[in-house]
Parts: C-alpha cells; sequence; structure tokens
C-alpha cells in the first residue's frame, strides 16, 4: 500500500470510528472577511457578520467534561480531517492550523464553545483527525 | 474617553505604518497595518508576532478642573521568535527594532492630535473634529521576557485628555 493510500484509508477509517461512537455534527462559525481599509471594524465599532459551516462527523472525547467553580469548562472535540479538509479546501484557506485560528468558535447545541487550541493526528504526513479543546464561555462560569 | 482611545490608536497606527509599511498583519484576511487594539478585535487564544498589540490598562479622572482630566494607561505589548530562514537568530533584532519604531513613533512631535469622534465613522463618513487635543508621555520600556525562544515586551504609556461636556 502506497503512503497515500495508507493516509487516506487511516482517514476514511477514523470517519467510520466517529460515526459508529455517536459521530454528530457542529458548526464551525467563521467571522466574513474584515473590510479594507475600515477603520471602524478596526475600532470595534462596526461588528462583521459570521456564517456556520457544517463540521461532521465530530465526537467528543470525554461525555462529561471537568466542571471547576470558577473556571470556564473545557473539553475536546474530535473532528474528521476529511470534513476540515473540505473547508480548507471550499473557504481557500492555507491550512486547517489558518482556519481554526481565523474561527469564531464552534456552535454546539445553541452553546458558541471558544477554540482555546487545534492539533492534528498524522499517518504518512497527512491528518487523519483533527483534536479541537474548546472553552465554554465566560459568561457561564459560575 | 473613548474618544481618546480611538484618537490614539488612530494615530500610533499610522505613525508606526510610515516608519516601517512593511510591517503588517493579516486580520480575517485582510492585510493591514500591524497595529491593532486587542479589545476590538474577536477573541482569540493566539498572539500575533511581530506587530504592536495596544490593551488599555489603566484610568484616573481628575474632576478638579470644570473640564475632568482623564489620564489611562494604554500597555503595548509585542513579541517576536524571529526568522525562521536564519534560526530565530536574529530576535534580539527584530526586537530591538520594534522598540526604536514605537520609540520613534510615540517621541515624534507633536506629542498631541486633534480628538476625533470616530463613533459614526466607516466608508465614506469622516469622524468628526472635537476641541481638545489627546496628549500622552514618552513610553516606558518593561524587561524583555523570553518563553520558548519568543522574545516579548510590554511597554506603557499614559494619555492624557480632557473630557468634554456630553462626552462619553
Amino acid at each position: 500500500m502506497s503512503d497515500l493510500g495508507g493516509s487516506s484509508a487511516a482517514a476514511r477509517a477514523t470517519d467510520v470510528l466517529l460515526r459508529a461512537t455517536g459521530g454528530r455534527k457542529v458548526m464551525l462559525r467563521m467571522p466574513a472577511p474584515a473590510i479594507p481599509a475600515d477603520v471602524a471594524e478596526q475600532l470595534g465599532v462596526a461588528t462583521p457578520t459570521f456564517q456556520d459551516l457544517p463540521l461532521a462527523p465530530v465526537v467528543y472525547r470525554k461525555a462529561r467534561a471537568t466542571i471547576a467553580a470558577g473556571v470556564a469548562t473545557k473539553c475536546e472535540l474530535l473532528v474528521s480531517a476529511t470534513a476540515v479538509e473540505a473547508i480548507v479546501g471550499s473557504l481557500a484557506f492555507a491550512s486547517a492550523s489558518v482556519l481554526f485560528a481565523t474561527a469564531y468558535g464552534i456552535l454546539s447545541d445553541d452553546e458558541l464553545l471558544e477554540i482555546v487550541a487545534a492539533s492534528e493526528e498524522q499517518v504518512f504526513g497527512r491528518p487523519y483527525v483533527y483534536r479541537l479543546l474548546l472553552r465554554t464561555p465566560l459568561t457561564q462560569v459560575v | 474617553m473613548q474618544n481618546a482611545k480611538d484618537t490614539f490608536y488612530v494615530m500610533l497606527q499610522s505613525r508606526l505604518a510610515a516608519l516601517n509599511p512593511s510591517r503588517t498583519i493579516v486580520v480575517r484576511g485582510v492585510v493591514r497595518p500591524g497595529t491593532l487594539v486587542v479589545e476590538n478585535e474577536l477573541p482569540t487564544g493566539s498572539i500575533p508576532v511581530d506587530v504592536f498589540r495596544m490593551e488599555w490598562t489603566g484610568l484616573r479622572v481628575d474632576s478638579a478642573a470644570s473640564l475632568p482630566l482623564v489620564a489611562m494607561e494604554c500597555s503595548i505589548g509585542y513579541c517576536t521568535d524571529g526568522t525562521s530562514g536564519d534560526g530565530g537568530m536574529d530576535r534580539g533584532r527584530l526586537l530591538a527594532g520594534m522598540d526604536a519604531e514605537l520609540a520613534s513613533a510615540l517621541g515624534a512631535e507633536p506629542h498631541t492630535a486633534q480628538k476625533m469622534n470616530y463613533s459614526a465613522a466607516g466608508a465614506g463618513v469622516a469622524p468628526i473634529a472635537m476641541g481638545t487635543d489627546v496628549f500622552w508621555a514618552d513610553p516606558v520600556f518593561g524587561a524583555v521576557t523570553s518563553v520558548d525562544g519568543r522574545l516579548a515586551r510590554t511597554s506603557t504609556v499614559q494619555v492624557f485628555a480632557y473630557q468634554e461636556v456630553g462626552e462619553l
């Protein structure tokens, strides 16, 4: 098996695994491109519009997140590399890391979670799954 | 005081851009001068390198005079990893370059700018000039910190403005 075939097989196997373990859909909330030379946006007067892009299959690594008083709850999301590659390609991003750095958050069950960190697992140099560390909104911290 | 903050940002951004036009940042797909106000951007966990990040960290209001004098502290953070092609060995020089740019921009005369109201400004709409000025002191450069090869410094500058009647 060639490297390319092995890596794509790993991505497909991961997709199957994610679906089999309760894979679901979340939305990736992306801000619209900034307006060139618009001082109002740079000053926070005008806010960008957002678009929600479907991301599936995904699985929360733990069904129940660790909760502590006064600290934002964090959880880890496993995301199909196939889905990420499709969005990276359609929106012409340079890489998945740029995509996740640009994203405003993950919309999951009407809750907007902030992306704290993103990493990827690779085989033969090609990602087969992405891991997103998410944080609940600060307004929900008690 | 928001008008003073906006005026100071626009002034500093234009001066820094004039000193080094190649210092830019890409924000949501658009290239703009490499100076931003953190509180005006979308929240993000990543810290951009080789740009100036402004944060308003202090506030003092002296109401003794007829026009209250507002003194605000602006923290300007910047960091660099160096040039990857050079193995990061030039990070000290790059940080020194940013030090010099900031010192030059804030030290240049005049130390004042006419306060502008940008609340209604936008594409094709000019800001409204106000009756007083914004003025500032020389910057105070903090110590350099080095974490995992990244050099960072935070400088602070005191910005002053008179709070005009009816101004928020």
